[in-house]
């Protein structure tokens, strides 16, 4: 199994992105990459291909279900798991999100010392299933 | 790889900055509340605190804050179940939140306590009493006509005079003088230099940052390219005398070192300051209409165009007037600091500088602007009275029209589609659109009209010995007038309408059930399709 390294990180709070980042990088060790909303995400995807995404679910623009339609279209794109971080509450849009295809939820806020480890747990059980 | 402690360290920071930004958010949301508690079915405003609360209840445990978040997204709850309920929360209800969040406010207060202050600012606020005096010189007779008979329709006193060298002696001075590029010459831009002179509006046939340059070093506080969008020029004139502040804290900072301007961004981020890098000074002017910042950053050392020389630059402008530039630099001559000072800017900041002392700096830059704003009575985007000025002036005019028994209209205007076109063409285009109308509709009313700006883009307008009848008519000549402007956002244009609604002032009447009535009547030409004019009780 590959190691989980680099993060696509997209989030429009600054004040996430920017504790997110202390959290995965610093923390983590991981690559991260930082995008302020979905339109932003897909434009960074041209060019940059993450292990992993780490979304937002309400953003500006285009929010993180939308992005993840638009990701799915995309062969390369598709293959590429992706991690919904929410502030909603109610557990039937987290299990919609999950029929949709997300790969996890998560749910704000989290906690910056145990994010990364999180998330490397999520990256080996979509490395478990086939 | 960091050490646990270097980790600590940069989340301590981290959440300090959350903290101050939770502070203001909190003192936001509390007063969106209050104006709910006062306007119940205002759904967008309740769409806001919603928002608003959502995005603490979903942040604040991250930084430290954890009950705060918890009690957010309790308040967050019951915002949406106001929402999704569709029936309108109970005034008492809306006022128990309110007070909810100023007891988390209390409490995010104490546990940051020995903060620091920010003093109450020293600004010098000059006035406009008298009408501003203006002299357009040069010889573009038809087209100056037509600017000296837009900008008399504002009140302003406007006087066409075709030997510059006129200025140059005694008599009624101007305040503001607007020539043509052409007719600038050394002897002339002189005149303008010194202290308290008048402020000079160039207008120019093309737009180049060379000319702008050149503007400048004219001594030019304002620069227009032909054809000449006439609200633009009146807002620049009016700006030229006084302050005007926007609330959200956005900078932009330009740096030609990549990574050093990366780094400032980063950290600015962090603190939630919405920054953005310019590299390249001539790009700057997009980057400005497109992020309307709060504050610039300038590197005073860069090739091709100094820190100081773009500052003046920028000060052509009236978008970026009220922006506080600060230079950056390693300049450490006090002469050299002095003279960049004198010549646009607001503040100096040493580098190296420590990455608190930058967040710090900005902060309470953007708190005085705030302050400033509050300050200020009168609507600094449109010069149009606001909110609480025009309720004053409302209970006047409904006395006045009781004791006298003449008829009197009340008007609510609200743009259409107003969030769409902020969407669309950004903040600064909408702020172009507000200005516009505020335009039309002072000169469309009478001297003895009130008008006011209510809110975002809801005005008011009180017309005093005005029937109905009449009342409607010339609002919709207004109307129709407005919905047919072409609107500027870059090289698209585009056109806005808007929708209002009008009651009488009865005899006996109270201010506040007008202004419902006429609230009512705006929402029913909403409904009916935007676009139009309708009269308290005429539901058709």
């Amino acid at each position: 199994m590959t190691e989980l390294k680099s993060i696509l990180h997209v989030e429009d709070d600054p004040s996430i992105q920017a504790v997110a980042r202390v959290a995965l990088e610093t923390v983590g060790g991981f690559e991260v990459t930082g995008c302020d909303d979905g339109q932003h995400a897909l434009e960074t995807l041209a060019g940059f291909k993450p292990d992993l995404i780490l979304m937002d679910v309400m953003m500006p623009n285009l929010d993180g279900p939308s992005t993840l339609k638009r990701l799915q279209a995309d062969p390369e794109l598709s293959r590429i798991p992706v991690v919904f971080m929410t502030a909603k509450i109610q557990p039937a849009e987290v299990e919609e999100y999950r029929a949709i295809g997300a790969a996890d939820v998560l749910e704000k806020p989290f906690d910056p010392m145990t994010l990364a480890d999180r998330l490397k747990r999520i990256w080996e059980d979509v490395h478990v299933d086939p | 790889m960091s050490t646990p402690e270097e980790v600590q360290e940069q989340l301590a920071a981290l959440r300090a900055n959350y903290q101050i930004r939770l502070n203001s958010d909190l003192a936001d949301l509390h007063q969106t509340a209050l104006e709910l508690s006062e306007s119940l079915d205002d759904h967008v405003r309740l769409k806001t605190l919603r928002d608003g609360l959502h995005r603490i209840a979903g942040s604040a445990g991250s930084f430290g804050c954890a009950s705060i978040g918890l009690r957010c997204r309790d308040y967050e709850q019951r915002t949406q179940m106001w929402l999704d309920s569709s029936a309108t929360p109970e005034a008492v209800r809306m006022l128990e939140l309110c007070q909810g969040l100023s007891v988390l406010k209390s409490e995010l207060e104490q546990m940051t306590k020995g903060g620091e202050e920010a003093s109450a600012a020293d600004v010098d606020v000059p006035a406009l009493d008298s009408p501003v005096r203006i002299s357009l010189v040069g010889s573009e007779s038809s087209e100056h006509r037509g600017i000296a008979d837009a900008l008399e329709g504002f009140g302003y006193a406007v006087t066409l005079d075709s030997n510059p060298k006129a200025l140059a002696q005694g008599g009624a001075r101007p305040d503001v003088v607007i020539a043509g590029y052409q007719s600038l010459d050394p002897e002339l831009s002189a005149l303008f230099e010194p202290k308290g002179a008048p402020a000079l509006i160039l207008l120019d046939r093309t737009d180049s940052f060379d000319r702008r340059l050149e503007a400048v070093r004219h001594h030019a506080k304002g620069y227009f390219v032909y054809p000449i969008d006439i609200p633009r020029l009146e807002a620049r004139i009016r700006r030229l005398a006084s302050r005007h502040t926007q609330d959200p804290y956005r900078v932009v900072i330009v740096d030609d070192d990549v990574e050093l301007s990366e780094h400032f961004r980063l950290v600015l981020e962090g603190a939630g300051i919405d920054s953005r890098v310019v590299n390249e000074p001539s790009h700057i002017v997009a980057a400005l209409r497109d992020h309307l910042p709060d504050i610039l950053i300038v590197d005073i050392n860069m090739p091709g165009c100094s820190g100081p020389e773009l500052a003046q630059v920028l000060r052509l402008d009236d978008d970026w007037l009220k922006v506080p530039i600060i230079y950056l630099s390693a300049e450490t001559d006090q002469d050299r600091r002095a003279l960049a000072m004198r010549q646009a800017g607001d503040d100096f900041l040493a580098k190296p500088i420590g990455d608190g002392e930058l967040v710090s700096a900005i902060k309470v830059r953007a708190q005085r602007s705030r302050q400033l704003s509050e300050a200020l009575e009168r609507d600094g985007l449109t010069g149009l009275m606001k909110h609480a000025a025009l309720k004053e002036q409302l209970e006047i005019e409904v006395s006045r029209a009781q004791r006298m028994d003449a008829p009197a209209s009340v008007v609510m205007i609200d743009i259409d589609r107003f969030k769409s076109i902020n969407d669309t063409y950004g903040h600064a285009t909408g702020d172009y659109v507000i200005r516009l109308l505020a335009n039309l509709l002072r000169r469309r009313l009478r001297k003895l009209d009130t008008v006011g700006r209510y809110g975002g883009e809801e005005f008011v307008a009180i017309l005093p010995n005005c029937s109905l009848k009449d009342a409607e008519r010339i609002f919709n000549e207004i109307r129709l007038n407005f919905s047919q402007l072409d609107c500027v956002a870059g090289k698209e244009s585009f056109r806005v309408s808007f929708s209002a609604g009008i009651a009488p002032i009865g005899p006996s009447s109270h201010g506040e059930q007008v202004l419902e009535a006429a609230d009512q009547a705006m929402y029913e030409a909403k409904t009916g399709g935007r676009n139009q004019v309708r009269l308290a009780g005429s539901a058709d």
